[in-house]
């Protein structure tokens, strides 16, 4: 216990107690800190009048300004729309060749699908659209369902090999693990469609092997990838011809595929994405797909 | 460790640790077929260690002298010793998280090394191992000084240490094994919940029963702050973990709590840890160490009452913050957010009254990298307050919220406050308690004061630059109305921020490594004090009035 | 010094702590209570469908292996958010979830309406290593899971410990949890009729790792994720927000 001192730095006096050597000034709490008090109370009940603020058991009180988080963001979202309808609307009627013509539509389609593309896209087909194994590049001008806008917009609509009743059905037949072909066949189909790509790659030695996998090729594959293997965008069958892969082109790979078969997955985006999300989508990736040399 | 125990008390601790040894038994074979019995063994050997130290000096002389006539400083001691171990452990967990997100590889492809269970081991070991020891060690300490009286107990200040040790140890190595319920700050499934409810309330008792035995007829501040840690922390951790485990032998439990009311509790809790946890506490050792150091007397007291009631009331309303703009309703995030800006001022008055208390010792504050670590302390934490109720207004949390920026705030606040105010505390208290002169060198702590500030300052500059990227860029519109940016774009923009935390990071971490050597080498080699006369009990009873 | 009330408080330590307990309990009682008798806190969603099984083992993958950490589960009523990820989220689309998983920080992007946007195939090729898909991510590889078995022997037990806390699974869902959890990743077999039976026949039956012949924990992992966002169309009906719900599976 210490008696009531002065404090000979402050002048003030202190409380006059004191615990193991720490004492107390009683110095007033400093008026600047009443005033913030009452200010930031004077705020914080505003706040309370205005917007939905004190619960009342089943209730509460919904505040002078009558919003809701809720009425509030629909009604910005609401206003985004009205926004972009500006470009939406010319987006979502014309007919997609005028659309193209239309150079600063274009621009404000390659603006704005970036970022669709970015957040729905990239994930498989990567930011800048090449794709990687298993998923197409989309920058190759290289299709398997066909390249034009409207090719584009059915297959992000459908999707390809989903549940949606229209999707795209695109099968490769699994040859081997289904016993359609045997061991030989395979690889010698395999060996044919690899030759389609490496011209190098017929020689003495394969030669044979290569014309059996014709044999095999003609009865059984030419059916979906067509005589000359050049593919057939009826049926989503890729061109074999043109060095393009999307599973991968070399031998083991190929072999895998006749063995096994594919049924690559492309999600649909009817649900998802808006009427003119698809369209600035569609007229996005074909753009990408054409631009190149 | 219990040299100073009666061989009554040693037979207590005896029957206390091998209690534990069996709940562990017991763990391991209700659990055998789950992680819980990985826990069990855990138990097990950390009860077998305990008894083995009792068991190695049981019959040892008994303590002669009078124990009231002096500080029941041992556990304290660990205590310290215990403190800087998790500090290095969580902060070295922390620069590997971070490094992590910068260069993902660094997990080394094993499961108990990604990021998700990392993470957990960072925030549990930093907050709980490090906060929770040093908090638990202060307290013992300041309790006993401003009431001039001997804890009242001699196995339960152990009990309660070593307890809360072995839920950490639970918790980080649960993380580890995948072992979590996923409440933030409370991730520890229900058999360690349940096991620091009983070291929690042991605490209480004993701090309670303490303070009780004051020789001083008035609480000091510094108690009040920690009487306020132990039993808001206390009330949030139970309604906070209330759960139903999917059976005696599973570790895995799930939470009474549904949602959006999961959501509220979790918050709720979650804010008010950092309140009562990283704030009350806190406030609690820099009312002690900051007068002592600076030997200044408090600034005010009349403004210790506003600040003390202003953040027991308001922070407990300030939880919905964490949550604006989801689907709690909007009610509550108001009065989240209204709560929080009142919440500012109780808050610059402690920060203030800190400050103001330094007039008068601002050339020891040049001199002094002790006192200096405390200066800044109360600077960071004005500045965190500051910036907490800053995002907690709604459309400012919009933009933070979610983004790196928050991460800044909680380490404005974790290093520059909670860290900052530890090691100038610890950096007082450690040669009183070895009754060493001084600290064995004071330019340690003078390089140790300035690697902790870069790494802060480094830290938080990247995390406030690359939050407001993100949330910039997560918000960008082209005038065509569309978004602007990707959220890969945003994830690209913010590896430069990434390596530059984790280097700010590393400082911080080679400051406590510092500090570490600087405790051993004073604990072990300065010349030791004469032994003060006045660093003992009161024997007279306090006369009661003013 | 005059007696103040605070003087005399501050002399008993039970007065105190009495007093503290009272300052800290309004806030939380005033804003926690009324959540669960204001009505319109959590919307009507009678679509609503529970976690299967193997769904909920998924989600509790997801809980250990600490994804929370990173992905938000949590779509905010701003527009962006809004635009970017789809209608915000509703407090019923969660009135199942123990604990909640909405998030705290987004390291990755926001998860709640994950369900359906890629393929299982896509998903299991990004938890193996998301660089491979994603060269430019920072999230950890999870390729063990592929590799490690589900423990489904005790989802019996988890369902009747959620169904004890109010989540309505039934008997006989109770019953064939193992089951279930084994079928829904096993379309060809027998025991997949049960789960499109017991949880609906949107319910996604698939070999979602690829592989029919044993049930592992990235099978329970994508199921959750593919799940995500879709247990009720609420959130697409109750807002003005254009989109039509994914309610069909891929
Ligand atoms: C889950 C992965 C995934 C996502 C996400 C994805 N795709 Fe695909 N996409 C595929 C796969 C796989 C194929 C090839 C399907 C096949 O093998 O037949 C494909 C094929 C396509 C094709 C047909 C290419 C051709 O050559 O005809 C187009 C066009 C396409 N995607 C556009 C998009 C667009 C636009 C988006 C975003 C809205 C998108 N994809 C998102 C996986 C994905
Ligand atoms: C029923 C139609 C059909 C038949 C018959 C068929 N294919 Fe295919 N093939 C496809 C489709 C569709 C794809 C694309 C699969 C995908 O994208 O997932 C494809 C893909 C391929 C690929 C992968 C191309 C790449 O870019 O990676 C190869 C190689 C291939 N087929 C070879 C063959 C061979 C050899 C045969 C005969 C043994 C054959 N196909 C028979 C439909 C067929
Ligand atoms: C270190 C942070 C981190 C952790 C932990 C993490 N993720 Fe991710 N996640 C990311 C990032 C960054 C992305 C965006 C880049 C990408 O697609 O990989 C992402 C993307 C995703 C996506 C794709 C989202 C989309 O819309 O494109 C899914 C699904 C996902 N993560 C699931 C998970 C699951 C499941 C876990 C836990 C097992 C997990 N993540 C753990 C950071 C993380
Ligand atoms: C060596 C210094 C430290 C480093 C490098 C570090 C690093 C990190 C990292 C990388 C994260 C994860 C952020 C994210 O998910 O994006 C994190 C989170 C966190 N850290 Fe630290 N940390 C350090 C020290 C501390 C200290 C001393 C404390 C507390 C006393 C602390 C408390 C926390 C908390 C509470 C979180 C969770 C934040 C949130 O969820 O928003 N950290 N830290
Ligand atoms: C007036 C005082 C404070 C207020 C009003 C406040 C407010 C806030 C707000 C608004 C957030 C962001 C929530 C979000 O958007 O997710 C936050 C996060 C956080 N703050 Fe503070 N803060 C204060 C002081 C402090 C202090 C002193 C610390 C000490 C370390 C701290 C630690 C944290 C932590 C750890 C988080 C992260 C929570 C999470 O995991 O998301 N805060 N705070
Ligand atoms: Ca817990
Ligand atoms: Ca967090
Ligand atoms: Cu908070």
């Amino acid at each position: 216990m210490a008696e009531i001192e002065r404090d000979p730095v402050t002048d003030r006096e202190t409380t006059g107690h004191e615990w193991n050597g720490i004492k107390e000034l009683d110095t007033p709490v400093p008026r600047g800190v009443l005033m913030f008090l009452i200010v930031t109370h004077i705020w914080a009940i505003a706040w309370w009048f205005l917007v939905p603020a004190w619960p009342l058991g089943t209730t509460y009180t919904r505040g002078l300004l009558g919003v809701d988080q809720r009425t509030t963001v629909e009604a910005q979202v609401a206003e985004g729309q009205q926004q972009r309808s500006a470009w939406t609307t010319k987006l979502e009627t014309e007919p997609y060749d005028e659309i193209l013509a239309d150079e600063s539509l274009m621009r404000t389609v390659r603006d704005t699908g970036r970022q669709l593309f970015g957040d729905n896209c990239a994930a498989c087909h990567g930011r800048d659209g090449k794709g990687s194994k298993n998923y197409p590049d989309l920058t190759d001008d290289d299709w398997l369902w066909g390249g034009g806008p409207e090719m584009i917009e059915q297959t992000m609509r459908v999707g390809i090999n989903t549940a949606h009743p229209e999707s795209r059905i695109g099968q490769m037949p699994a040859f081997g693990r289904d016993d359609m072909l045997d061991r030989d066949q395979v690889r010698n189909v395999a060996a044919y469609v690899y030759s389609l790509s490496h011209s190098d790659y017929s020689t003495a030695d394969n030669i044979d092997r290569i014309d059996a996998g014709r044999e095999v090729f003609l009865t059984t594959c030419a059916a979906c990838h067509g005589e000359d293997g050049a593919g057939n965008r009826e049926v989503g069958a890729p061109n074999l011809t043109d060095g393009h892969w999307l599973y991968g082109g070399d031998l083991d790979t190929i072999i895998a595929t006749v063995h096994g078969g594919r049924q690559g997955h492309m999600p649909t985006w009817e649900k998802r994405l808006s009427n003119a999300d698809i369209r600035t989508l569609a007229l996005y990736v074909h753009d990408l797909g054409t631009e190149q040399p | 460790m219990i040299a100073k125990l009666t061989s009554s008390e040693r037979q207590n601790a005896l029957v206390l640790a091998v209690i534990v040894a069996l709940a562990g038994a017991a763990m391991a074979i209700l659990g055998r077929s789950d992680v819980l019995g990985v826990h069990g063994l855990i138990v097990m050997i950390f009860a077998g260690v305990v008894i083995y130290l009792i068991m190695a000096s049981f019959y040892e002389p008994e303590p002669t002298e009078d124990r009231e006539a002096s500080y029941y400083d041992d556990p304290i001691k660990a205590g310290i010793v215990l403190a800087m171990v998790w500090a290095v452990f969580g902060m070295f967990m922390g620069v590997w998280v971070a490094a992590q997100l910068a260069w993902p590889d660094l997990a080394f492809d094993g499961a108990w090394s990604s990021f998700g269970r990392l993470r957990p081991t960072h925030t549990t070991g930093v907050i709980f191992g490090f906060g929770g020891n040093a908090l638990i060690a202060t307290s013992f300490h300041v309790v006993q000084r401003t009431s001039r009286a001997r804890l009242a107990g001699q196995v339960s200040p152990w009990f309660v240490l070593l307890g809360f040790n072995l839920f950490c140890v639970l918790a980080v190595s649960g993380y580890l094994l995948g072992v979590t319920q996923s409440k933030e700050y409370a991730e520890a499934e229900w058999y360690a919940d349940l096991w620091l409810v009983i070291v929690w309330v042991t605490y209480f008792i004993l701090y309670i029963a303490t303070i009780a035995r004051r020789k001083e007829p008035h609480i000091y501040v510094a108690n009040w702050y920690f009487m306020a840690f132990i039993l808001v922390v206390a009330i949030l951790h139970i309604v906070n973990n209330l759960a139903l485990p999917v059976s005696w032998g599973h570790a895995k439990s799930y939470t009474i709590w549904p949602g959006v009311q999961d959501a509220m509790v979790q918050w709720w809790y979650g804010h008010n840890a950092v309140a009562f946890f990283l704030t009350a506490g806190f406030l609690g050792m820099l009312y002690y160490y900051l007068p002592v150091r600076a030997q200044r007397p408090i600034f005010s007291y009349r403004l210790s009452i506003l600040s003390f009631w202003g953040i027991t009331f308001f922070y407990m309303w300030a939880g919905s913050h964490h949550l604006h703009y989801t689907a709690l309703p909007h009610w509550v995030q108001t009065l989240g957010m209204t709560f929080s800006v009142m919440l500012l001022v109780p808050s610059w008055a402690s920060a203030g009254n800190a400050l103001l208390t330094l007039n008068g010792a601002w050339h020891r504050v040049r001199d002094d990298a002790t006192l200096r670590f405390m200066m800044a302390a109360a600077v960071f934490y004005g500045l965190s307050t500051f910036e907490g109720s800053f995002m907690a207004i709604r459309p400012v949390n919009a933009l933070s919220h979610y983004t790196d920026w928050t991460v800044g705030h909680v380490h404005a606040g974790a290093l520059g406050w909670v860290a900052l105010i530890t090691f100038g505390s610890l950096y007082t208290l450690v040669p009183v308690l070895w009754k060493r002169e001084r600290m064995y060198s004071a330019a340690l702590i003078e390089v140790h004061f300035w690697l902790a500030i870069a790494g802060t300052l480094i830290y938080v500059f990247a995390m406030w630059n690359s939050g407001i990227i993100q949330g910039l860029m997560w918000r960008t519109y082209t005038e065509e109305g569309a978004l602007a940016y990707s959220f890969v774009d945003s994830l690209v923009a913010m590896y430069p921020y990434y390596i530059a935390r984790a280097f700010g990071g590393l400082l911080f971490l080679i400051g406590a490594v510092v500090a570490c050597y600087n405790i051993w080498m004073t604990v072990r080699a300065v010349p030791a004090a004469a032994p003060r006369a006045t660093d003992i009990p009161a024997t007279t009873v306090a006369v009661p009035g003013e | 010094m005059s007696d103040t009330v605070h003087r005399k408080l501050e002399r008993s330590a039970i007065g105190f702590v009495i007093a503290i307990i009272a300052a800290a309990s309004v806030g939380g009682i005033v804003e926690i209570a009324p959540l669960f008798t204001i009505d319109e806190t959590v919307e009507q969603a009678p679509d609503m469908r529970v976690y299967t099984p193997l769904e909920l083992a998924g989600r509790n993958i997801y809980v250990r292996e600490g994804c929370y950490a990173c992905h938000s589960q949590m779509i905010r009523t701003l527009r962006d958010e809004v635009e970017r990820y789809g209608p915000f989220s509703l407090a019923v689309e969660s009135q199942y979830d123990r604990p909640m998983l909405w998030g705290s920080k987004r390291t990755g992007p926001d998860l709640a309406r994950i369900g359906g946007k890629y393929s299982d195939f896509w998903h299991v090729a990004h938890l193996n290593n998301p660089r491979d898909v994603v060269p430019e991510s920072n999230m950890p590889a999870y390729a063990w899971l592929a590799r490690t078995p589900l423990k489904t022997d005790d989802l019996s037990d988890h369902l009747a410990a959620q169904r004890a806390l109010g989540v309505p699974y039934t008997d006989e869902m109770i019953e064939n949890a193992a089951r279930d959890a084994y079928g829904q990743a096993t379309p060809d077999t027998d025991y997949a009729a049960g789960v499109t039976e017991r949880y609906g026949e949107a319910t996604q039956v698939s070999a979602f790792d690829g592989v029919t012949t044993k049930v592992t924990e990235m099978d329970a992992l994508v199921a959750y994720l593919q799940v995500l966002g879709r247990l009720t169309d609420a959130a697409y009906r109750e807002t003005a927000a254009a989109e039509e719900a994914p309610a069909s599976q891929e």
